[in-house]
């Protein structure tokens, strides 16, 4: 284990009255995994790209109730109008706007622990914490689960469509850089739906890590519209897994754009468990500088008759360094799926990185499969033809490559946040160097 | 009449081979002149030349577009100075609608001018009446530039662009290729519509049926890389009839041809 890893297995709170018992449970399961593998290294075969020498070097430290106290801090403004908005600081709710609808119900994760709600043991219980072949690949997860009590849950009653819950994220200031780790349950019964945008950025400049965890159950005939925006300070460190299982008739649509952030990585899993679920995974990441950039993403097709499409655009410029690897398994009996993968690239200069790998495998029967993965410069033919028209080269290539990317925003429903994100990623855009 | 484009001794190369070998060409503000040839003669390099497409080498000679060095120019430059090529093959950008990108053209033609930006409405407006004038309809606005058009939209939005730019030279290269007969006399009744005493145009073209609507003040031939031979609208019927033969057979004095003349090279 690194000596980081040391460090924060011996940060880990205790878990002497912790109740109800199958929390203390899921806390010290974490702990004990975590203390054997810690967290994931270069020779797990998931981080072979993604080292996490820069949360050791920066000496980030654990945070736990006794060394953070959520204060006033500035908050980025919101994307776009949600019906009910959450403030997020350090992984905790500070502020929430707007009204509830009847039928959703938004409750910090300590208060939903004492309370209870529908579901939620069983979600939280669900999350597998274990890398494969005994590799510490899980180990954020690990190290979430032994620190749980902060976060946030959401449950919309069946039938019930609960509009735009936005979400900011940010992390505060401190003097030294912190570890938060959150964990999100959203559980839409048969019918519900939602649609989460969230946002992560942070105003002021740090060098903290943020370890989230997000656990979705959709019922039957469901719907969540998942849209996460990060534009994150440079020094930071954004580790986030997304976990969702569908019911037979639920639809996912993600909707992912990485526009910053020093180190990020997401791993995204969903799983088909009904019939005719349909996942729709899309994302866009912009690098320059020395972003990091990996996306993990992964669909089990279950059950017959879904259909997943997995839709990722990148652009890296500068020393940037993109990672991703989609995969897709159809399992046996899961006749009659359809699955997707697209992956393109364009590299903007010479040092730029992008790794690119798609998995598929299929063990049912008739089922329709396609995959590509790209990476490529820009049609300099294009570029001509817009300078023969008056645009400078500069102006040229920003407007391609950002059109490359539009490809994602231009599938949001909301044609207004989908000009908006469009907008903050032409403002971003990576010039060739 | 003042001369508008000066190219003299015109030599370029592609790919290390030399295309144009000594072109020389005047051209007045107001006049448009045609460009014929045989395939390989050069015609599609003259314009790309002319427009600064990287990979077009000029290794001698000089352009004086309106008094200034044309060839100095970065293709930007030159369109803000006035210049507008028609592709050949006009070039799919996804994900950049094709209003988008003809305002932020225009808007930067503009601003080189030291004019003013024109905001969405008062580029709409403009839009509307090319549109009206062209007699085009509006379904071209919507899309994105040139994705999955068909060979004469594609044509068409060129001279759209033209219209909203207005250039004071435009480069028509081979506009008519791959048009069916509607197709090109829309294309053809656009260009006549931005005839004007100000603007010069220089249309290239493999065949002269495109030269019965845009009836041009001058016909050259190009050939080898050199105007061979230069005269009035004519010469464009009388290489309909007899070919390009005569170009081995001795020359221009073979063509029965009244006005043509030969052309001087250095």
């Amino acid at each position: 284990m690194s000596e980081l890893s040391s460090q924060l297995a011996a940060d880990l709170p205790e878990n002497t009255g912790i109740s109800p018992q199958w929390l203390k449970d899921i806390r010290e399961t974490g702990a004990a995994e975590f203390r054997t593998h810690g967290l994931p290294t270069r020779k797990d075969e998931a981080w072979k790209y993604t080292g996490l020498g820069s949360l050791g070097l920066a000496q980030v430290q654990l945070a736990t109730a006794s060394n953070t106290t959520v204060g006033d801090w500035q908050q980025p403004s919101p994307l776009a109008e949600s019906n009910l908005q959450l403030n997020l600081l350090d992984g905790q709710i500070l502020k929430q706007a707007g009204t509830v609808p009847s039928g959703l119900t938004v409750l910090p994760m300590a208060e939903a622990l004492d309370s209870g709600v529908n579901g939620l043991q069983v979600l939280l219980e669900s999350l597998s914490i274990k890398g494969t072949k005994g590799a510490s690949g899980h180990g954020f997860s690990a190290l979430n689960s032994a620190t749980l009590d902060s976060g946030v849950v959401i449950h919309v009653a069946a039938g019930v469509d609960a509009g735009r819950l936005g979400f900011t994220w940010s992390t505060s200031q401190g003097e030294q850089p912190m570890l938060f780790n959150s964990r999100i349950c959203v559980i839409l019964a048969q019918g519900a739906r939602l649609e989460l945008l969230e946002q992560f950025e942070s105003i002021d400049d740090n060098a903290n890590t943020s370890n989230i965890v997000m656990q979705v159950d959709l019922g039957k005939e469901s719907n969540l519209q998942h849209i996460r925006f990060q534009q994150e300070t440079d020094q930071s460190v954004l580790i986030t897994r997304t976990e969702v299982s569908q019911q037979a008739g639920s639809e996912y649509a993600y909707f992912g754009f990485d526009l910053g952030g020093g180190l990020v990585r997401h791993d995204l899993h969903t799983s088909i468990l009904g019939e005719g679920a349909k996942s729709g995974i899309n994302g866009a990441y912009l690098l320059d500088g020395n972003r990091h950039v990996d996306n993990h993403t992964r669909v089990d097709h279950f059950a017959g008759g879904g259909f997943s499409d997995q839709y990722f655009r990148g652009v890296a410029s500068d020393s940037g360094r993109a990672v991703f690897n989609t995969a897709v398994c159809v399992h046996p009996g899961a006749d009659e799926t359809e699955a997707r993968q697209s992956n393109a690239n364009i590299l903007l200069s010479a040092r730029a990185e992008i790794d690119t790998k798609p998995e598929l495998e299929i063990y049912a029967d008739e089922v329709i499969a396609s995959h590509g993965a790209t990476v490529g410069q820009l049609d300099e033919l294009a570029v001509f033809y817009m300078r023969s028209r008056g645009l400078n080269e500069q102006d040229a290539r920003q407007l391609l490559t950002t059109a490359f990317c539009k490809s994602v925003s231009d599938k949001l429903a909301d044609p207004v946040l989908s000009e908006v994100i469009s907008q903050r990623m032409m403002d971003v855009m990576p010039q060739a160097v | 009449m003042s001369i508008m484009l000066k190219v003299t001794n015109l030599h370029a190369t592609v790919a290390g081979k030399e295309i144009l070998k000594g072109l020389n060409l005047e051209l007045e503000a107001g006049e448009i002149h045609a460009i014929m040839g045989p395939n390989g003669a050069g015609k599609s390099t003259l314009g790309n030349v002319l427009a600064g497409r990287e990979g077009y080498e000029v290794t001698k000679g000089e352009v004086i577009f309106n008094g200034k060095n044309l060839l100095e120019m970065e293709p930007e430059e030159r369109a803000c100075e006035g210049v507008f090529l028609a592709f050949q093959y006009p070039v799919e950008i996804p994900g950049v609608n094709n209003t988008y990108f003809l305002r932020a053209a225009l808007n930067a033609q503009r601003k080189y001018r030291g004019e003013e930006p024109l905001d969405s409405v008062g580029f709409l407006r403009l839009v509307r009446e090319k549109l009206e004038v062209l007699h085009i309809g509006d379904e071209l606005l919507h899309r994105a530039v040139n994705e999955g058009f068909s060979g004469g939209e594609k044509k068409r939005n060129e001279i759209f662009q033209m219209a909203v730019l207005e250039p004071a030279l435009a480069i028509l290269d081979e506009t008519d290729s791959g048009l069916d007969i509607d197709a090109l006399k829309t294309v053809a009744e656009g260009v006549n519509r931005l005839r004007s005493k100000e603007r010069g145009m220089i249309v290239v073209t493999h065949y002269q049926r495109l030269l019965d609507y845009i009836v041009p003040d001058k016909v050259h031939v190009l050939a080898d890389g050199k105007l061979v031979a230069t005269g009035g609208a004519d010469l464009a019927l009388k290489l309909e009839e007899q070919g390009y033969a005569w170009l081995e057979d001795g020359g221009i004095a073979t063509l029965d041809v009244e006005t043509a003349v030969q052309t001087a090279n250095p």
